[in-house]
């Protein structure tokens, strides 16, 4: 189990599987030089990144800001004003007052979540660390925190931030600081859990979708551990962390086992040395990366790596993308790819840039993987589910917006009014947008035969096999071309990002 | 031999139907007969027609987050129920009252109207033994129809097409949304989903000489038409959900290309023509159920559609969230209804909703409820038998378990109702044994 692949099988297929499934693909010349790497170079070069300097700034918002805490107070005195009005005329217009404030702030809030959705797409398609951001994109589907809920966009960035920065290190680590911060405690309602009336949606979630699993606790474990945890809050003014005494609760508690005047922090310890434990996060690794649930050897396997170095992420990590297991059959050209993963990978192969932000945003949106906003606290579920009829034709559809530009982007539908404005003017861009520079892709001089052009296309593009009689049909719609300009190996492009073998890596 | 006959000849109709250029959407009556009468499983098993027109069809509406069933479906007069609820208990003044002891939220007046017409039928303490607390989980039984313990593969109504729709047409089942729900999974996976018509079309682009296919299309679709082998047939019988086997991924996507193109030209056509006759409330429920209606006025040969309306995980401050939600619910609910009625179509119909869990009896200290156990579903449609069915969970302290109302009607007696009375068809191989009946129409 987890044996190294040998050298031997080190070639161009395997090399693109890794950068795929480590990173967000790319054009060929980045796969050769994985290629010359070695296995062991290039599994190196994508996780050591800290040595690479990635100086992406931050937005200039996103830091603790007193007037956000003052809006909070001016709400708050509205409403103790609206209260205390006598007549209803002086009701009326404290509540219109408390309206606009209410909507300037929703329309900035809106703005800068939109900013870091983008913002996040350009940089894993263009920033220097690939497996930073991709982890991080694991990160954020495993703890699954929404802006729909979670109204600060200065939160969102920090959780987002604490994965990027402890996603590779130790678990317990990592989930303290999740357990601890802004977003999260707004998210799972446990900033609002007090003594006298624990609220359990943290410890349950904690337990149940975060650590170890339906099934390997008890509904007093959680009831137990939401006692444990209250004292963790909110101190809205700094916009921080605050412990607060007076709210813990101090009494006997036991969960899973464990006996004594527990606390929040000890009940994370409790949780992580469960046996359980290493299976259970370890497994969600290796589906997000090698795209199926382990079976239980291979679930045993890397669960005792990730014990053995010390609940450590990137050991582990270094292992599963060196085993031969992740190379297997049953893994290479397996996978769906997500919407992120289809719209990062199809620009970095596509070798054009990222498309305006209220397009791309809008692109993965329609796929059905809106940023910042997973469908619940289970985060997306994934694979086969990110396809249907619908969005595999959204994925046709957005892919010839890609290639070819000046196309228009029809909304996917479900969206709220204030996304319907965003959808509009995701299409007035997408318009504007120019095509792909074929010379990017294919130099003069690969023009002139149509196999060696298909073939270079196909090794691009596709890591899952092309049918023959697909490969066919390909060539036959070269053939119907008399000479072949750039738009005619744009619409072989756009062909070929149109079939069930590209939604695959 | 006679299922591979099926598949084969399902396949060749649909390379002739879209690659000869028939792309109008004159086909759907055809296509409807034609699948169920090729299907010798439905023919022999006696019950009707898969994707006739004139069957019976089933909308499933999904409260999703845990309604809060006590607040909805309320027990007035109840101390305890005062009692456990001293700031978000529903005041009684405004109950739609229903009996002595029993009303609706106010924000249900819609689903009161149906009541008064005889359209409703409210089925109480629904749920299931040993009921779970988690929504992913609980959803989970409820869409697989499975025992709390047990893991179910696939959907009830993913075994409701395998059973008795198989051959049909993709559009035998339709799932307004983003995701197609568990309930859906099927070893032979049925059905589409959408939530725009519009972005149910490839674009392909090119023009062609005199009205013909341009080459751009035709090279799109024949990319995306499954490769012709020996066993073609038994390829697309063998998808066979999220388990991976070599190639599997592909057939299901070359499987799911397909049936995209099958369903987009006959979906656009019909949202084009087919006009609502009633105006519904702003929303996405309001706007789900306008499309299901345009579906059945203009003859979709679908079976079972599946809409869904979130936001009823009310943990905090949860009066004027449920107020809102239970009003989008009781007047989309409402609009459908004379919506289908003006048509003509709504003896047709029956729409049945469910939530994971209800919610806890007593109120938390954030002005909310948590997760709970059992709750009331809503049945609708002129066919039902109106009224209350089943009794309301006692509220005593005695008789509650970890602080819940317990249930007295196992959901899959409702869907056993359903599947006997309504879609026609044994119940026991759909849900792996024979449940009671709960006779509703």
């Amino acid at each position: 189990m987890l044996s190294p692949l040998p050298a031997s099988k080190w070639n161009y297929s395997t090399a693109a599987h890794l950068l795929h499934r480590a990173g967000f693909g790319g054009a060929p010349a980045e796969v050769e030089e994985l290629v010359k790497l070695g296995p062991d170079g290039a599994v190196d070069r994508l996780l050591d990144y800290e040595i690479i300097p990635d100086d992406t700034p931050a937005p200039a918002w996103a830091k603790p800001d007193p007037a956000r805490a003052d809006y909070q107070r001016q709400i708050q005195a509205l409403n103790q004003k609206e209260r205390l009005a006598t007549t209803d005329d002086e009701k009326t217009a404290i509540a219109a007052q408390r309206r606009e404030l209410q909507q300037q702030f929703e329309r900035e809030v809106t703005l800068q979540v939109q900013e870091l959705r983008a913002g996040w797409l350009e940089r894993m398609a263009t920033g220097p660390r690939p497996f930073q951001e991709k982890l991080t994109l694991f990160w954020h589907g495993h703890f699954a925190t929404s802006a729909v809920k979670v109204r600060e966009p200065y939160f969102l960035w920090r959780q987002i931030e604490t994965f990027r920065t402890l996603g590779a290190g130790n678990w317990l680590q990592l989930l303290r600081a999740v357990a601890t911060d802004p977003a999260m405690l707004i998210w799972l309602d446990q900033a609002q859990s007090r003594r006298e009336h624990p609220n359990e949606n943290f410890a349950r979630e904690c337990m149940e979708l975060f650590t170890l699993g339906e099934g390997h606790y008890t509904e007093m474990d959680v009831t137990e551990a939401a006692r444990a945890m209250t004292g963790w809050s909110l101190d809205r003014p700094t916009e921080s962390y605050l412990y607060r005494p007076p709210i813990h609760d101090n009494g006997i508690k036991t969960v899973l086992g464990s006996t004594g005047r527990l606390t929040g922090e000890e009940v994370l310890e409790i949780i992580v040395a469960q046996p359980q434990a290493g299976r259970f996060i370890t497994g969600k690794l290796w589906k997000f990366f090698a795209g199926d649930d382990p079976d239980p050897a291979l679930s045993d396997a890397l669960a005792d790596a990730f014990n053995s170095a010390g609940q450590n992420f990137r050991p582990l990590l270094r292992v599963l993308f060196r085993s031969g297991e992740f190379y297997s059959d049953k893994v290479m050209g397996q996978e769906i790819k997500s919407p992120v993963q289809w719209l990062v990978s199809s620009v970095r192969m596509l070798q054009r840039p990222m498309p305006p932000p209220a397009v791309s945003v809008e692109m993965v949106r329609n796929l059905g993987q809106d940023l910042l906003a997973p469908p619940n606290v289970k985060g997306w579920d994934g694979g086969l589910s990110w396809i249907t009829t619908n969005t595999l034709l959204t994925r046709y559809n957005q892919a010839s917006l890609l290639v070819m530009g000046q196309g228009n982007l029809p909304p996917a539908g479900g969206a709220g009014p204030g996304q319907a404005a965003m959808a509009r003017s995701a299409d007035a861009m997408a318009r504007q947008m120019p095509p792909i520079n074929i010379n990017n892709i294919i130099p003069a001089s690969g023009r002139q035969d149509q196999d060696q052009l298909l073939a270079a296309l196909r090794k691009r593009f596709l890591l899952a096999p092309l049918p023959d009689d697909h490969a066919r049909v390909l060539r036959a719609y070269l053939d119907e071309r008399e000479q072949l300009r750039d738009d005619d190996i744009r619409h072989v492009i756009r062909l070929l990002l149109a079939t069930p073998e590209f939604q695959i890596c | 031999m006679n299922d591979k006959i099926t598949l084969q000849t399902r396949r060749e109709f649909l390379r002739a139907g879209l690659l000869g250029g028939a792309l109008t959407w004159t086909v759907p009556a055809f296509l409807a007969n034609t699948f169920s009468a090729l299907h010798s499983e439905a023919a022999q098993s006696g019950t009707q027609a898969a994707t006739g027109r004139d069957s019976g069809i089933l909308v499933v509406l999904q409260l999703a987050g845990g309604n809060d069933g006590l607040n909805a479906v309320v027990p007035y007069n109840n101390d305890f129920y005062r009692r456990a609820r001293p700031k978000i208990g529903v005041d009684a003044n405004t109950i739609l009252k229903i009996n002595d002891d029993i009303g609706l939220h106010p924000g249900l007046a819609g689903l009161k109207d149906l009541y008064d017409a005889g359209n409703l039928s409210i089925v109480q303490g629904i749920g299931y033994p040993n009921p779970n607390r988690s929504h992913f989980r609980s959803t989970e039984i409820w869409q697989t129809a499975s025992d709390s313990e047990k893991f179910e593969r696939y959907g009830w109504i993913g075994r409701y097409f395998d059973n008795c729709c198989g051959g049909a047409d993709p559009t035998v089942g339709v799932s307004i949304g983003t995701q197609m729900p568990q309930a859906f999974s099927a070893a032979t996976p049925t059905g589409v989903s959408f939530n725009n018509p519009q972005s149910l079309r490839y674009n392909a682009g090119g023009q062609g000489k005199n009205g013909a296919m341009s080459a751009d299309e035709k090279t799109y679709r024949e990319l995306n038409q499954p490769e012709e082998t020996d066993n073609s047939g038994a390829t697309i019988g063998a998808v066979s959900g999220p388990t991976a086997h070599a190639g599997t991924v592909v057939d299901f996507l070359e499987r799911t290309a397909l049936d995209a193109q099958v369903s987009s030209d006959k979906i656009l056509a019909i949202t084009r023509q087919v006009q609502n006759k009633a105006g519904y409330p702003a929303g996405q429920l309001g706007n789900s159920l306008k499309m299901v209606a345009k579906l059945i006025g203009g003859g979709l040969p679908t079976r079972v559609f599946y809409v869904s309306q979130g936001g009823y995980d009310t943990h905090t401050n949860q009066v004027g969230q449920h107020q809102r939600l239970l009003r989008e619910l009781g007047d989309s609910v409402k609009a459908f209804v004379d919506d289908l009625k003006e048509m003509g179509a709504s003896d047709r119909v029956l729409l049945m909703t469910f939530s994971e869990f209800g919610r806890r009896l007593t109120e938390n200290a954030n002005g909310g409820t948590d997760h709970g156990a059992a709750a009331p579903m809503f049945v609708v449609g002129p066919k039902v038998k109106a009224g209350l069915h089943g009794r309301y969970p006692s509220l005593a302290p005695a008789d509650l378990v970890n602080g819940d109302i317990t249930f007295n009607v196992d959901f899959r007696s409702v869907y056993a109702g359903v599947l006997e009375e309504w879609l026609g068809t044994k119940s026991a191989p759909i849900l792996g044994r024979q449940f009671e009946p709960l006779l509703l129409i």
